[in-house]
């Protein structure tokens, strides 16, 4: 290659800059492109549990697997589930809930508080498909960046979210959500649902990189506020690091990917990352791993590696 | 670059963000203002609360859609008339055919349909109105229909019998009692002229209201009260005289 | 042009609607109007459903109906029409009418053939049977549906060209038990009064028929009536089902089922306690009678075909025990076992005294009957007995004139013709019988149920104009008229419907056409009855335009024209004929009945038929070897060739080809397919009628010609037609010029005018005694339903209508409306029966009794309101086929199937 014919860089812990090779051979491949497969499966599948409980009668033991949207559910009949940013938004509106969306919201907020919040977006939200599809086809067309735009602008529409949730009386970011339009509408049928998601493509491709996930996404935002707490994270080791740089060219959220800040932390600190898992695959050096949070001083001591280093 | 230029440009960006945030914001709040009004009068399920806490309260799950047995309730999609991702139905095609056990509202999970909700003949959907001129009843044809289907026979709708001036046959017309009908559109559904002359549509937009300073002399019956109450006559301050204007102004 | 479609549709809809109501309606809408209906061609005619014969307008436009209305003209709705008589338009549009003759295939499915294909077979197969088994092992299914042409085809081709008895309407299962009535009460058939009665009378009583639903039109001029007095006109509705009727009554009586005639006794014993008996009318114009009440059910004899779960009811055939209630009404007692001697005569009767018809009634107290009768269980007894009481009080009350309408609920009875008789019993005790406002009034269901089956003769036992077969006069007028050699006519009564079935099940009928109606669906027990017509060796032919329940199981289907696709005459309840024109040709290769009946006697020549026959159970003066004999060389005596086709001899005579078609004067334009198609220059629906017309001149019955009824000015005409006036009211010398001058009323008819004489129990002399002119007045006791609910199958089931469908739907479910407004059969039951099986409405429920079960949505809150221990469930659904669950008991008199009463459980499915 023609890597080979240059003067190889050395990184700063001394060795050899290695760039990112995509395997040959099918395992290979596979390897590296084995947590989109899993968070597709994921996606699909939980999909899969809403539209089969609500068109085909999925049961278990007589109970529906999973019935309503990612907005609220009911699972297995019993366990209620409820998005608690929609909740949160309501809550705003000044109308007191049923204790069961509550008990909904709670539960998904534990399970994202522990497991990363924005593990959410890469793994469950049915945009994040649409958006990854813009950003691929965006990579294909070499499109070049030519707005820039704060990523802190979601915070800003997080924020306008719950003051017009007040305001008007109504779940603001509920009434436009993109996210919730393609689940209901892939969910309970095809109106102009499809328009919200030809929109994000749109959006993605041609005015703005990782525009919506990355940028205005107020769900988002709210989930990368709760990820900052999660113990499951991406560690980082710094001392095998040769500064390649491969994983911030393939981050949807390239701003996470803060060398010195992992360093110091041992692990992707920002709340912004999803835990996609891209710079796992793609690290020559094996450095990025999924795992505990590994907090100096005050928290774990030893990291235990889930799922890299075996 | 210098501190005073950096602050400058801080304050600038500031109020650009604010100015952009503000702007975006009053859209925003006026597309929210637009499809929360989009179809004030869509036929909701059982137990609806009234519009505005309706809006406020669905989370737009669907779970009452999945739960009604007769695929009665839809999700309304983006772009229909309806509040984008709320439940309502459509009488003409498919009533509500009021489940005894109401598991739409069972399935409810944020309380936007009322869990007070008990017994379904309580509910209110909406009221069903007879368009007269096109109903074949109010013709002298022996239809019906409506009153022979309503769940609530007799009491939502009744049928009374009146005189037809030009041939000796009774008219058996149906008349919809606001304080029974639950308007769960089974007429609507059953009416066979070609387009229904019994709709369900929401109270406000046909009811009116006696004043309240009047009853109805047959309604209740209110003996003449035996032990009165005067009130105190409490002498005023005379305020300023009226009428004057009147008096003093303009010709006979 | 410049109408949009909806434009149109918004002006005619208002021009009509302010047309009925008498609004003005502006000068603009009503040109509007003009303009869009312009090139539209009206024409008078008739309702195509239920038996009040209502008039209707038809608008044809491009050979398609574009409306209808209600015609202004019509004196029995004055342009007022129900929902459905609103949808006659849209019958003949469904999409899945039939256009081919359809035949079953070898692999079991049906396809299509032509024409000669489908006669060619049904020929073949025809004749096979008929030359195995004789003129008794083919039939034909009727109806009383047949416009009377169709009717009178089909009678003479059975009777007089096959020599077969064997066609039977569905009347049989709709009027049967009124027949008898009438001809047992007053030996001729028929109401005396017509429907103005409802103008004149103060009272109306509704026994067993839910006229809001089934009679819409008459129920609305009953409540017109009750509106203009409200004080003085009273309304009494007697039911096992609380229902619409009642909505407008001032009385309601909830009745266990059967007990109805002892209902009728009690009014009886009251009329003469209270000394109300009009002496004088009675002595003048009537004669007490009574008969044997061991006649069994109408079952079969034996249990050869019975299912396991049917043995113990059909026992009761044989003998029954008499449980205590019916010991008490017997006059018997409890516990006694008594066999049912007299299956085979039912009909006879004989003449008592007054004074034995009083002891007849005298058990039939207000205690008694007031505790057998009740049948709510949730209404006291002193209410009821108040209600009962009331009830007397209105018959008996000195000049107030009563009506007594009755249907479904009295005539399919397992004693139906008895209830029918008693019916008369009351109002001829009183005098308050043949006069305007005054009289028992049997409402037929059907359109034609009086102007077809009955009066044409339709019936397996009857000649037209109320003859019978087994009547040698009778025989020799008809043969006279039809110009055919002695003795060709078959004097053995033939099958009746139930009978037919049956026959088909045990193999001794094996050829069957049905017509205008759909016996699979609308037949009690009809499991049997379908796995009967598929059984190989059976060929069932089956003319419909649409697929239905017996077209499914049927071998040959042909594609039938409907009602405004023909020229045709019905005759309604009140004695009136009414007559209407082809209106629009009818789609695809279909084609009339008549076509088809004509068709079918091409094949046919004379010494296929006419030659000896054995006829099993043959007993006939005059036919003592059992047999019908040769009449070939009779017939070749009267000028026929043995190779003449029965279309020659009976149809196409040189007197009917002299009815020539094209007829400008009375067509007027309209066309008539099945004369183009015979293409022989005869009018035959024309020919038909007024050679049928023959029988009825002079004989009582006297109709008009068929050009008068097709008058522009001729609303239809109530008969005897007498000199072109129509008679009002029947037996009364005012109205009627039948009636001998001088004796006020006379009841003319002429069947069963001898009878023996004897007691309450049997008669005591042979020797018949005459009572011309007379009117019977029959002492009928109570006796106990075959099947009642028990511990097992522990509710009642009484089938029926709703308003919204005709009979088995296969028109009415065809109109989408209509379908949208009542898709489907529900259960009606009590809310409480409902919760103690733990069901709540709209669940999906079995209804299974002894015979089978089907599915239904449960109802607990809809226009039924049934008692406790009762359900009531409509039987126009065919995927509710409620037939398979009911019991073919009939009246033994009647052959009537009781689809009233059976025993059935509910459970949830």
């Amino acid at each position: 290659m023609a890597a080979d014919h240059k003067t190889a860089r050395i990184g700063p812990n001394g060795k050899p800059v290695r760039p990112f090779v995509m395997p040959a051979d099918l395992p290979g491949k596979l390897k590296v492109w084995r947590f989109i497969i899993y968070r597709r499966i994921v996606q699909l599948g939980t999909l899969l549990l809403f539209f089969g409980s609500a068109h085909w009668g999925w049961t278990v033991a007589n109970e529906p697997v999973l019935i309503g949207n990612l907005s609220a559910s009911t699972l297995l009949g019993t366990v209620p589930l409820a998005d608690p940013f929609a909740v949160l938004q309501i809550f705003l509106t000044q109308h007191v809930l049923e204790t069961e969306v509550i008990i909904g919201a709670g539960i998904i907020l534990l399970t994202y508080t522990l497991l990363g919040g924005r593990t959410w977006c890469s793994w469950a939200c049915p945009i994040n498909m649409v958006a990854d599809l813009s950003a691929w086809l965006r990579r294909r067309l070499q499109i070049k960046d030519r707005i820039i735009l704060s990523r802190n602008v979601r915070y800003t529409v997080l924020a306008l979210s719950l003051i017009l949730s007040v305001i008007t009386g109504v779940a603001a970011f509920e009434w436009v959500s993109p996210i919730s339009m393609f689940h209901r509408e892939l969910i309970f049928g095809i109106g102009m649902g499809w328009m919200a998601v030809i929109g994000v493509i749109i959006f993605d491709l041609l005015v703005l990189r990782d525009g919506w996930c990355g940028h205005l996404c107020p769900l988002g935002a709210f989930y990368a506020l709760i990820g900052k707490m999660a113990p499951v994270r991406i560690l980082f080791d710094s001392p095998s690091c040769t500064h390649c740089g491969e994983c911030a060219r393939v981050c949807p959220e390239p701003q996470v990917m803060n060398l010195i800040k992992a360093t110091e932390a041992g692990m992707i600190a920002s709340g912004e990352c999803t835990n996609c898992g891209r710079c796992i695959t793609v690290c020559p050096e094996e450095t990025l791993c999924f795992g505990l949070r590994k907090q100096n001083g005050t928290g774990y001591e030893s990291p235990q590696k889930l799922e890299s280093h075996q | 670059m210098t501190a005073k230029s950096s602050r400058r440009e801080f304050l600038t960006r500031s109020a650009q963000g604010i100015a952009l945030a503000a702007t975006g914001g009053l859209v925003w709040s006026y597309l929210l203002q637009q499809q929360a009004q989009a179809a004030p009068h869509a036929i909701r399920p059982p137990g609806a609360h009234d519009e505005v806490d309706f809006n406020a309260k669905c989370i737009k799950c669907g779970q009452c859609v999945r739960d009604c047995p007769y695929d009665t309730l839809k999700l309304a999609p983006a772009g229909d008339s309806v509040a984008i991702g709320t439940p309502y139905f459509i009488p003409r095609e498919i009533p509500c055919y009021m489940c005894i056990d109401i598991p739409c509202v069972k399935a409810c999970p944020t309380g936007a349909l009322d869990p007070s909700l008990e017994v379904i003949e309580d509910s209110r959907m909406g009221l069903a109105v007879i368009d007269i001129e096109n109903c074949l009843s109010w013709q002298g044809l022996r239809c019906e229909i409506c009153h022979r289907e309503c769940p609530v026979q007799n009491k939502a709708i009744t049928v009374e019998h009146h005189p037809r001036k030009i041939s000796k046959h009774a008219m058996f017309v149906p008349l919809v009692h606001s304080d029974a009908c639950t308007g769960c559109g089974v007429c609507e559904k059953a009416c066979p002229t070609e387009v229904a002359a019994i709709r369900v549509v929401q109270p406000e937009l046909v009811q009116g209201k006696i004043g309240e300073h009047y009853r109805l002399g047959w309604t209740i019956d209110t003996p003449i009260t035996q032990d009165f109450k005067p009130q105190q006559r409490v002498d005023e301050q005379p305020a300023p005289a009226t009428g004057l204007d009147y008096l003093n102004q303009g010709d006979l | 042009m410049g109408q949009t479609r909806r434009e149109f549709l918004k002006t005619s809809v208002a021009a009509s609607a302010a047309a009925t109501v008498g609004l003005p309606i502006s000068q603009t809408a009503q040109a509007a109007t003009r303009d869009a209906e312009a090139g539209w061609q009206w024409d008078k005619s008739v309702c195509r459903f239920c038996g009040t014969g209502c008039g209707i307008m038809v608008a044809t436009k491009d050979g398609k109906i574009v409306a209808t209305k209600g015609d202004p003209d019509a004196p029995v709705n004055r342009g007022l029409n129900c929902i459905k008589g609103y949808f006659n338009g849209k019958i003949m549009y469904g999409k899945d009418r039939l256009t081919q003759p359809l035949m079953r295939m070898k692999d079991g499915k049906f396809q299509p053939v032509s024409w000669d294909q489908a006669l060619d077979e049904m020929e073949k197969q025809f004749k096979k049977t008929y030359k195995e088994m004789g003129p008794h092992g083919v039939a034909v299914f009727g109806s009383g549906q047949y416009t009377i042409p169709e009717g009178y085809t089909m009678a003479k081709l059975m009777k007089a060209g096959f020599r077969s008895n064997n066609i039977d309407p569905n009347a049989r299962h709709c009027m049967a038990s009124a027949v008898v009535g009438f001809i047992q009460t007053f030996g001729i058939d028929e109401p005396s009064g017509n429907y103005d009665d409802i103008e004149h009378t103060d009272t109306v009583v509704t026994w067993g028929a839910n006229m809001a639903e089934c009679h819409p039109i008459l129920w609305a001029r009953v409540s017109d009536r009750k509106l203009g007095d409200e004080e003085n006109v009273k309304l009494v509705n007697l039911t096992t089902c609380s229902n619409q009727t009642s909505d407008i009554a001032d009385s309601e009586i909830v009745f266990k089922p059967g007990t109805d005639l002892a209902i009728f006794n009690y009014v009886a014993r009251e009329i003469i306690k209270r000394d109300a008996v009009n002496k004088d009318f009675v002595e003048k114009h009537c004669v007490f009678a009574t008969g044997p009440y061991d006649i069994g059910y109408g079952m079969r004899g034996t249990s050869e075909y019975a299912y396991d779960a049917e043995k113990d009811t059909q026992a009761k055939e044989l003998k029954v025990t008499l449980d205590k209630y019916e010991a008490i009404a017997q006059r018997k007692k409890e516990g006694d076992v008594i066999e049912q001697k007299n299956r085979a005569k039912p009909v006879k009767h004989w003449q008592i005294s007054f004074d034995e018809f009083k002891r007849g009634v005298e058990p039939y107290t207000l205690d008694f009957v007031a505790e057998l009768s009740r049948g709510d269980a949730d209404e006291s007894l002193e209410s009821h007995k108040e209600k009962l009481k009331a009830l007397a009080d209105l018959y008996v009350e000195k000049n107030r004139k009563v009506v007594s309408f009755w249907t479904m609920g009295m005539n399919q009875h397992y004693r139906g013709s008895w209830v029918n008789e008693q019916a008369y019993m009351l109002h001829l005790l009183l005098g308050k019988q043949a006069e305007p406002g005054n009289g028992a009034f049997s409402l037929t269901g059907q359109p034609s149920a009086c102007g077809t089956a009955r009066e044409v003769g339709t019936f397996a036992h009857r000649l037209p104009a109320d003859m019978v077969v087994f009547n040698g006069k009778h025989r020799a007028r008809s043969e006279k008229i039809w110009n055919l050699p002695d003795k060709t006519l078959n004097p053995k009564v033939g099958s009746h419907i139930t009978k037919i079935l049956r026959s088909m099940e045990d193999g001794s009928i094996k050829w069957a056409w049905v017509q205008v109606n759909n016996p699979f669906q609308a037949s009690a027990n009809a499991n049997h009855w379908i796995a009967a017509a598929r059984k190989s060796d059976n060929f069932l032919v089956v003319s419909d335009p649409y697929p239905t329940v017996s077209a499914k199981v049927a071998d040959l289907i042909l594609p039938t024209a409907m009602i405004y696709e023909k020229w045709g005459l019905y005759g309604n309840a009140e004695r009136r004929t009414q007559g209407w024109r082809q209106q629009v040709n009818p789609p695809g290769e279909a084609m009339g009945d008549v076509w088809q009946g004509l068709e079918f006697a091409k094949r046919f020549k004379l010494k296929e038929v006419w030659g000896e026959h054995n006829v099993p159970g043959l007993k006939s003066e005059g036919f003592e070897d059992g047999k019908l004999p040769s009449v070939l060389d009779d017939a070749v005596a009267m000028g026929y060739s043995p190779e003449d086709t029965l279309y020659d001899v009976l149809f196409a005579t040189k007197d009917n080809k002299k009815v020539a078609w094209p007829d400008p004067a009375v067509a007027k334009g309209h066309g008539n397919h099945i004369a183009d198609k015979l293409g022989d220059g005869w009018f035959p629906e024309k020919a038909l009628f007024d050679e049928y017309r023959q029988f009825t001149v002079n004989f009582q019955h006297d109709l008009a010609d068929f050009d008068t009824y097709m008058r522009d000015d001729v609303r239809g005409l109530k008969w005897p037609v007498i000199d072109g006036k129509e008679t009002e009211w029947r037996f009364n010398e005012k109205y009627d010029p039948y009636v001998t001058k001088g004796a006020g009323f006379e009841f003319y008819g002429k069947a069963l005018k001898a009878t023996p004489t004897g007691d309450l129990d049997k008669p005591t002399s042979k020797e018949k005694k005459k009572l011309a002119g007379k009117a019977k007045i029959f002492f009928r006791p109570y006796a106990a339903p075959p099947e009642q609910p028990d511990d097992n199958y522990d509710l009642w089931l009484s089938t029926g209508r709703v308003l919204e469908h005709w009979h088995t739907g296969t028109m009415t479910r065809r109109v989408p409306e209509l379908h949208r407004a009542v898709p489907g059969a529900q259960v009606f039951m009590n809310p409480n029966d409902a919760d103690k099986r733990g069901l709540k409405r709209n669940d999906v429920v079995w209804i299974e009794s002894r015979r089978g079960k089907v599915k239904a949505v449960l109802e607990t809150d809809g226009r039924n309101r049934p008692a406790k221990g009762y359900t009531f469930v409509p039987f126009f659904d065919e995927s509710v086929m409620i037939n398979k669950v009911a019991l073919d008991v009939t009246c033994p008199m009647s052959k009537e199937e009781d689809f009233k009463k059976c025993a059935v459980k509910v459970y949830k499915a």
